[in-house]
Parts: structure tokens; C-alpha cells; sequence
């Protein structure tokens, strides 16, 4: 569905992607794993329209989406999680939940409105703490914020980097959780993350990023079969 | 303790217009974390807008005031595009210096213009002096507060009850997320300098018409308080702002009837360092600036 056709993004001289292509595919969770500087995060911020690529194409069904500015993005159906959730701190857990489906035009109110209902039923603790500043949460609720602001969207792919980081173990379990279920209910997900073993369980094909381009892409267990990989990425004990 | 009873009224009734000011400067910082400099300036300019319209074609009050608003508005996003969109977000001291450069440009235009530099501001309120007890109270302050209050409902419900006033907190309070959720930010950058304009055009007409005139010298004097009155409340809060503004009018009503005008205007800027020193955020800032870094810190 979603496709990333060699794309190069540079950051002033220094090439951050070097040709790189994946693939995100309908109703299934693509997960992007590799060591910091890989060009994890580059990679979802030019889908996002948030860096411009030099070159090299982004298309989302028949529609090339290159280089759209990050308004139009979102309105055609990308919404991201990003790192550190970036919630508003200031305002209201319901008014971050509203600015989520900013993109959507003014007479789809009426499916907003349900779409927050729906969201508060998918996460009640959001619902006790909708009149609460989002700075209050914690970082498990905000994350939960960032994903439910994103769902606002209603996006045809939600892309995700790094939900897990900064969370203890067993809010990590309830977030991976989430996003299995979310993708049950049929939402694709591109997903960015350092912690392989979570990311193993959740997804239907991995990329792995080095240096800005994809040194192996494959289902989970191509890629536990790969010996050498499985050293690097989920040391020796995981069978 | 009359005298000063009645110091405290007049100082909030005048504190109001500061509190405008402040509310201006405060709401262009949220947004753009850069300062504004020629904020005061450019009300200047729209005062003597109005009063040309009113020495040359009308003697209407409605028409001073649109006139002094619309040209404040003007002036207001001639500012934004030479200051603010045509310079990088992230160079807020090129801002700064080039808002101050603008602001000396505003006052040559002025005193080319209307080179008399003094002119007849129309008075809009009827002069009266109404007795509550002990106390009595000038009618055109009772005038400015209440049109201040009922600006400020307005201003409340714009930003809390309407979708581009959400917008506007959202990239206030955090531009990265807000850039993600698809709001454009130099649009809303547009809108906010249009309203904070709008309202200090009123801010400028509400106290000028208490003074009955207007100099070159309304620019400074504007930035001055309005920067004055936020610091003490707070940047980028708007009830700081609020509170700042009427705290700066108290002060100074009682430093007047204390000690004469001289005693006035340094006890402004005696309180403002008093309060640097003593809380750095401001009255309500402080609070507002370490939960947004608790905020930062946790994510």
C-alpha cells in the first residue's frame, strides 16, 4: 500500500538515506529495526512530508505522494506516533485528541465526534483523565494520547516510531499489546523500534536499516533463522 | 488606607489597558517564542490612523475606532512578514533586532505624516465621576475595564471554543506535534499576529481616548508597559498577563499619589526587577514553566 521507491534525504551534506526502498502492505504491521543513525526516524519523517527527499518516490496506492507537504499527508491518510509521543503538555487530554483530526475537513464533525467516543472506549484511562493537561500523564498514558491523537486521523496507515522507549517493561507489554489489536481491527502499521524481541512478536515482515539503506528484509522468522542477524539484534539466548 | 483603597481602584481600572497590551505580547510569545517588539509601535500607527480620519472626515466614533484598528492590523502583519515569515523560526534574536528596526521605521512614518507629533485622540467615554462610598471612580475607566473584560471573554472563547483558537494552543504549546497533526504553523502564525493586532488596536483606542491624545511616543511607551506587565506575569501566560497588567497599574497608582509622576514610572521598572529577582516565571509563569519542563523531562 504504502511504497518507498530509493529514496535520498540529506541533511545539509550528510546523506541520511541512500537509496532506500521498503514496503508497507495493507492490514499487516512492517517493522524498521537497526542501531541509532540508521535512518529509522529519517525514514518516517520523509513518508511524513516532514524532510523533503532528493530523490526517489513515495507512492500510497496509486497516488505519489513525494516530497507533499505534511498537511496534505495527513490528509491523505498518514498519520505518525512520533518519538517521545510529543503530546500537547498544555492542553486538555480531549483537546489533544481533537488537534489529531485537525486534517479532517469541518463537516466530517459529526464522525469525529464518534471517533472520540470510540477512542475513550479503546482507552478508558484517557476518558478519566480527559479534562486533565496532557503534561500530567504518564508516560504510558501519553502514549496512549499519541496513538489515540493519531487514530483521530483516521488514518489508512499508522506509523509509529519508537512507541516502547523510555516505558517500563510492562507498559511496553500494553502498548505492543495495543498495537497487535489495533492491527487485528485492520489498521496497517509501519513501525520504527529498538527493542527486536517485542517488535518480533507483533510483526508481518522486517527491515533491517544500516547506514541509511536495508541490509535484509523478510518475514520474523527468515530473519531468526539468519544467524548472523539474530547475534546482533537478539543476542544469543532467543530461540 | 482610603487613599489607598482608592489608588488600588483607579490602578486596576487603568491596569486593564496594560493588561491588553501584555495580553498581546504574551499570546505573540506563546506562539512564536519570539518577541515583538514593534507591537506598541504599530498601535501607534493606528492611532494616528484614526485620529487623521477624525480630524479630516468624521467626527464618529465607530469610524476612529475601525479606522484605528484596521491600520493597526496593517501594520500588524507588515510586521509579520518582514519580521517574523521572512526570518527562520529558530533566529529569534534576527526577529527581534529587525522588529526593533522596524519599530524605528514606524515612527519615522509617523512623523513625516502628522508632524505636529500631538494630536486630539477622540474621547469616546463622557467624562463623569460616579461615588461608590467612600470612593469614586472616573466613568471612561469604568468604560475601558468593562470593554477590556468583555474583550477578554471574547478572546477566551476564540481560543477555547473555536478550531483555528485550538490550533493556535496547539502550536503555542507544542509546534513540532502540531506541524504533525497537520496545522500549518505560518498560517496560524498569520492569524494570531491579525488578532493580537486587532486587539491591540482596541487596547491603543480604549487608552488613548482615557487620555484624549496621541504622540510618537505612544509606541514606546506601549511595547514598555506591555512588555513590563507580561514579565511580571508571566510569558506566555494569559492569565499572568492579566495579572501582571493590573498588578503594574496598582503599583503605579499608589507610587503617583505617593510620591508624583517621576516616583511612577521608576517604580515600574523597580517592581519588574524586584520580581525577576525574586520569581523569574513571572506571578503565574514559574508554575506554568516547570510543569512544561516536568512535562519534557518525563517524554
Amino acid at each position: 500500500m504504502l511504497k518507498v521507491d530509493n529514496i535520498v534525504t540529506r541533511y545539509g551534506a550528510i546523506e541520511a538515506l541512500k537509496g532506500l526502498s521498503l514496503e508497507a502492505r495493507e492490514g499487516k504491521v512492517t517493522c524498521l529495526l537497526g542501531p541509532n543513525g540508521a535512518g529509522k526516524t529519517t525514514t518516517l519523517f520523509t513518508i511524513a512530508g516532514i524532510l523533503n527527499s532528493h530523490s526517489g518516490r513515495i507512492t500510497l496506492g496509486k497516488d505519489n505522494i513525494t516530497n507533499f507537504p505534511a498537511p496534505r499527508i495527513v490528509r491523505k491518510g498518514i498519520a505518525l506516533v512520533p518519538e517521545n509521543r510529543l503530546i500537547f503538555p498544555q492542553m486538555s487530554v480531549e483537546e489533544n485528541l481533537i488537534a489529531g483530526a485537525f486534517a479532517r475537513p469541518r463537516k466530517d464533525q459529526p464522525a469525529i465526534t464518534a471517533d472520540l467516543k470510540g477512542i475513550y472506549e479503546r482507552f478508558p484511562r484517557l476518558k478519566e483523565r480527559s479534562a486533565q493537561f496532557g503534561g500530567t500523564l504518564s508516560g504510558g498514558e501519553q502514549q496512549m494520547l499519541a496513538i489515540g491523537r493519531a487514530l483521530m486521523a483516521r488514518p489508512k496507515i499508522l506509523m509509529m516510531d519508537e512507541p516502547s522507549l523510555g516505558l517500563a517493561p510492562i507498559i511496553v507489554q500494553e502498548i505492543f499489546d495495543i498495537i497487535s489489536l489495533l492491527n487485528k481491527e485492520g489498521v496497517s502499521i509501519l513501525l520504527v523500534e529498538q527493542n527486536a524481541r517485542m517488535a518480533l512478536k507483533v510483526a508481518h515482515h522486517i527491515y533491517l536499516l544500516e547506514g541509511g539503506k536495508v541490509t535484509f528484509n523478510g518475514n520474523p522468522r527468515e530473519m531468526q533463522q539468519d544467524e548472523a542477524i539474530q547475534r546482533a539484534y537478539l543476542g544469543a539466548g532467543l530461540t | 488606607m482610603t487613599d489607598f483603597l482608592q489608588n488600588c481602584i483607579d490602578g486596576v481600572m487603568f491596569g486593564s489597558g496594560y493588561a491588553l497590551l501584555a495580553l498581546g505580547f504574551t499570546l505573540l510569545f506563546g506562539v512564536m517564542k519570539r518577541l515583538n517588539l514593534s507591537f506598541g509601535p504599530s498601535i501607534m500607527l493606528g492611532a494616528y490612523a484614526g485620529t487623521w480620519v477624525y480630524l479630516n472626515f468624521s467626527q464618529n466614533v465607530v469610524l476612529v475606532l475601525l479606522a484605528t484598528v484596521i491600520t493597526t492590523v496593517a501594520v500588524g502583519i507588515y510586521v509579520e512578514r518582514l519580521c517574523f515569515w521572512a526570518v527562520r523560526r529558530d533566529a529569534t534574536i534576527a526577529s527581534m533586532v529587525s522588529s526593533f528596526a522596524i519599530w524605528m521605521q514606524l515612527e519615522e512614518v509617523a512623523m513625516h505624516l502628522l508632524p505636529e507629533r500631538t494630536y486630539p485622540f477622540p474621547t469616546f467615554f463622557t467624562s463623569t465621576v460616579i461615588d461608590i462610598g467612600p470612593f469614586f471612580v472616573r466613568s471612561e475607566h469604568i468604560s475601558m475595564f468593562l470593554l477590556t473584560l468583555m474583550l477578554l471573554a471574547l478572546l477566551h472563547l476564540f481560543l477555547f471554543r473555536t478550531r483555528p483558537g485550538l490550533a493556535l494552543r496547539a502550536v503555542a504549546d507544542n509546534p513540532l506535534a502540531s506541524a504533525y497533526m497537520g496545522i500549518n504553523s505560518s498560517s496560524i502564525l498569520f492569524l494570531a499576529f491579525a488578532v493580537v493586532s486587532a486587539i491591540g488596536g482596541l487596547a491603543g483606542f480604549l487608552i488613548l481616548s482615557a487620555d484624549s491624545q496621541v504622540t510618537p511616543y505612544f509606541g514606546l511607551w506601549a511595547t514598555f508597559k506591555g512588555l513590563i506587565a507580561m514579565m511580571l506575569g508571566g510569558m506566555g501566560s494569559l492569565p499572568g498577563a492579566i495579572l501582571g497588567g493590573l498588578l503594574l497599574g496598582v503599583v503605579e497608582a499608589n507610587a503617583f499619589w505617593y510620591g508624583g509622576p517621576v516616583i511612577r514610572d521608576i517604580s515600574a521598572y523597580l517592581l519588574l526587577f524586584v520580581m525577576l529577582i525574586v520569581r523569574p516565571g513571572g506571578l503565574v509563569g514559574q508554575r506554568i514553566v516547570a510543569r512544561q519542563q516536568a512535562a519534557y523531562e518525563r517524554v
